[in-house]
C-alpha cells in the first residue's frame, strides 16, 4: 500500500489535530525503522504525519531533573555533557544504536514508538526512572516508560497520542554512596547491530559495596523490554560476592522469556545476559 | 497517482525545488529527479552507508530519509564535496593513497569522512569508529583511514 499523503504540521498541535483527522496515520521522526518497515510491508500507511517541524528536539533541565525533547537525534543524547554525567546508561545506549549516519537521524521518540524488545534506550531509561509524555488532542498524559511496551512492536500509545518528551528524574545519591549505572550490549559486530541481548544497570553502591538500591532491565530478552524485579528484589541491600552473584544469575535466568530468532538461539541470550549481569555486578561492587 | 508533495531544499549550495510522490525516499529523490546518480543504494535499509549524504551537515543514510522530510534543509552529495573544480582533500587523499578499489561504497565514504573532518576528529580508532556504519567489502579500511589520517596530518601542520 503507497504512501499517497504526507502531512507536515508546524506545531505540536496542528500535529494532534492531524492525528486525530488520521486515525491510520503513522507520524514519522527519523524513519530510520518505519521507512525500513514501510517497504518491506511489516507496516502499512497511506498518510504520514511529518514530525520534522514540531520542534521537538532539545534538552530542559529543572531542578525536579531533565526533560529530553521526543525528536532529539541519538547523536545528540550521546554528546551532550548532562547525560553523560547522570544518566550515563542512556548516553551509552544512545552511541550504540546503528552507527553514526543512523544516529544523526534517529530520534529518542522513535526508538521508543517503535516498541521493539530490542530498543536499546529502554532499558537505560527503565532503570533510570524515566517517564513519557504523551499527548492527543484530548490532552496529556505521563507513562512509566516500565509500563509503555505491551508487545513487540505495540505500546501504551492510542490512536492519536504522540511521545513529546521523556522525563528523567534527578538521580538519588545519600552520603557515602556512589552511583554505578552502565548499558551494554551483545551483538556479532560493535557496530550497526540489533541488541542480541541488552543490559542496563544502575545501583546506588556504599562503601563496603553493598547495593543499597539496584535497578536492573534488559531488551531482547521478551517480548518487551523488561525490567527484572526479582533478580533486583535478591540483590538490593546485599553485598554481590561471586556466591550471590552465581544466585542472581540463576534467578535473572528464570524471570526472563528469550526466543530462538535469526540473530540468536534462546541458549545464548540465557548465557550472554548471565555475563552481562555478572561483570556489571563485579564492577559495581569493585568501585 | 496525481498525488504530489513539494520538497523546496538546499542541494550542494543551490536552491531546488521538487515535485515527488509522497513516498519518495530522498534517495530516489537525488537520483532519479536531481540526477544525481553519485550517492548508491546498497542494501536500502540503513545498513550498508553507500547511500550516505550529508543533512544540515550530519552523515544521514539517504535510503531511510522520506523526501518530504528533507523540505527546507541543506543536503549535500558527493557531487558537492569538490569546490571549484577541485576535489576535496579527503577525495585527492582516497585516490593518491588507494583507498577506493571497487567504489561503489566509495560515495558515501567520502561523504562520512568529509562529516569526520569537519568535526576535527583526529584520532584514528575514533574516525574508524565514526566511519563504521559505512561498509566497504575492498580496501580492508586501512587505506581509507590512512586517507583521513592524511588529510587530518596536513590540517595540523
Amino acid at each position: 500500500m503507497p504512501v499517497r499523503e504526507v502531512l507536515r504540521p508546524g506545531s505540536v498541535a496542528e500535529a494532534l489535530e492531524a492525528l486525530a483527522l488520521h486515525p491510520d496515520a503513522l507520524p514519522i521522526a527519523g524513519g530510520t525503522d518505519l521507512m525500513v518497515q514501510l517497504r518491506n510491508g511489516r507496516k502499512n500507511a497511506t498518510t504520514l504525519v511529518d514530525l520534522d517541524r514540531l520542534g521537538l528536539a532539545g534538552l530542559q533541565e529543572s531542578d525536579e531533573g531533565i526533560t529530553i525533547g521526543a525528536g532529539t537525534r541519538m547523536d545528540a543524547i550521546a554528546a551532550d555533557p548532562r547525560i553523560r554525567r547522570l544518566y550515563p546508561a542512556l548516553a551509552e545506549a544512545a552511541a550504540q544504536i546503528g552507527a553514526w549516519p543512523i544516529q544523526c537521524r534517529a530520534t529518542l521518540g522513535g526508538n521508543l514508538a517503535n516498541a521493539s524488545p530490542a530498543a536499546d534506550t529502554a532499558p537505560a531509561l527503565i532503570v533510570e526512572g524515566a517517564r513519557l509524555v504523551v499527548a492527543s488532542t484530548a490532552g496529556t498524559r505521563q507513562v512509566p516508560v516500565e509500563e509503555f511496551f505491551l508487545a513487540p512492536g505495540r505500546s501504551a500509545l492510542t490512536p492519536g497520542e504522540l511521545i513529546i518528551s521523556v522525563r528523567l528524574p534527578s538521580p538519588e545519591l545519600g552520603p557515602g554512596l556512589r552511583a554505578v549505572e552502565r548499558f551494554v550490549k551483545v551483538g556479532p559486530r560493535r557496530e550497526q547491530i540489533i541488541s542480541i541481548v541488552s543490559l542496563a544497570g544502575r545501583a546506588l553502591v556504599g562503601t563496603d559495596g553493598t547495593l543499597f538500591e539496584f535497578r536492573l532491565a534488559l531488551g531482547s530478552v521478551a517480548p518487551t523490554p523488561v525490567r527484572a524485579r526479582r533478580t533486583e528484589h535478591l540483590l538490593t541491600g546485599r553485598r554481590p560476592d561471586a556466591e550471590l552473584r552465581r544466585e542472581a544469575v540463576r534467578v535473572l535466568q528464570d524471570e526472563i522469556a528469550p526466543i530462538d530468532d535469526v540473530r540468536a538461539p534462546a541458549g545464548y541470550r540465557r548465557i550472554a545476559c548471565a555475563v552481562l549481569l555478572d561483570r556489571f555486578l563485579e564492577e559495581a561492587a569493585r568501585g | 497517482m496525481a498525488e504530489r508533495v513539494t520538497v523546496s531544499l538546499t542541494l550542494n549550495g543551490e536552491r531546488r525545488t521538487f515535485e515527488v510522490p509522497p513516498g519518495r525516499r530522498l534517495l530516489d529523490l537525488l537520483r532519479d529527479d536531481a540526477g544525481l546518480i553519485g550517492t548508491k543504494e546498497g542494501c536500502g535499509a540503513g545498513e550498508c552507508g553507500a547511500c550516505t549524504v550529508l543533512l544540515d551537515g550530519s552523515p544521514v543514510t539517504s535510503c531511510l530519509v522520506l523526501a518530504a522530510s528533507a523540505d527546507g534543509h541543506d543536503v549535500v552529495t558527493v557531487e558537492g564535496l569538490a569546490s571549484a573544480g577541485r576535489l576535496h582533500p579527503f577525495q585527492e587523499a582516497l585516490v593518491t593513497r588507494g583507498g577506493v578499489q571497487c567504489g561503489f561504497c566509495t560515495p558515501g565514504i567520502a561523504v562520512t569522512g568529509v562529516a569526520i573532518l569537519a568535526h576535527r576528529e583526529a584520532d584514528p580508532s575514533e574516525q574508524a569508529r565514526l566511519l563504521s556504519g559505512n561498509l566497504c567489502r575492498c580496501t580492508g579500511y586501512t587505506k581509507v583511514i590512512e586517507a583521513l589520517q592524511t588529510v587530518t596530518g596536513m590540517e595540523n601542520e
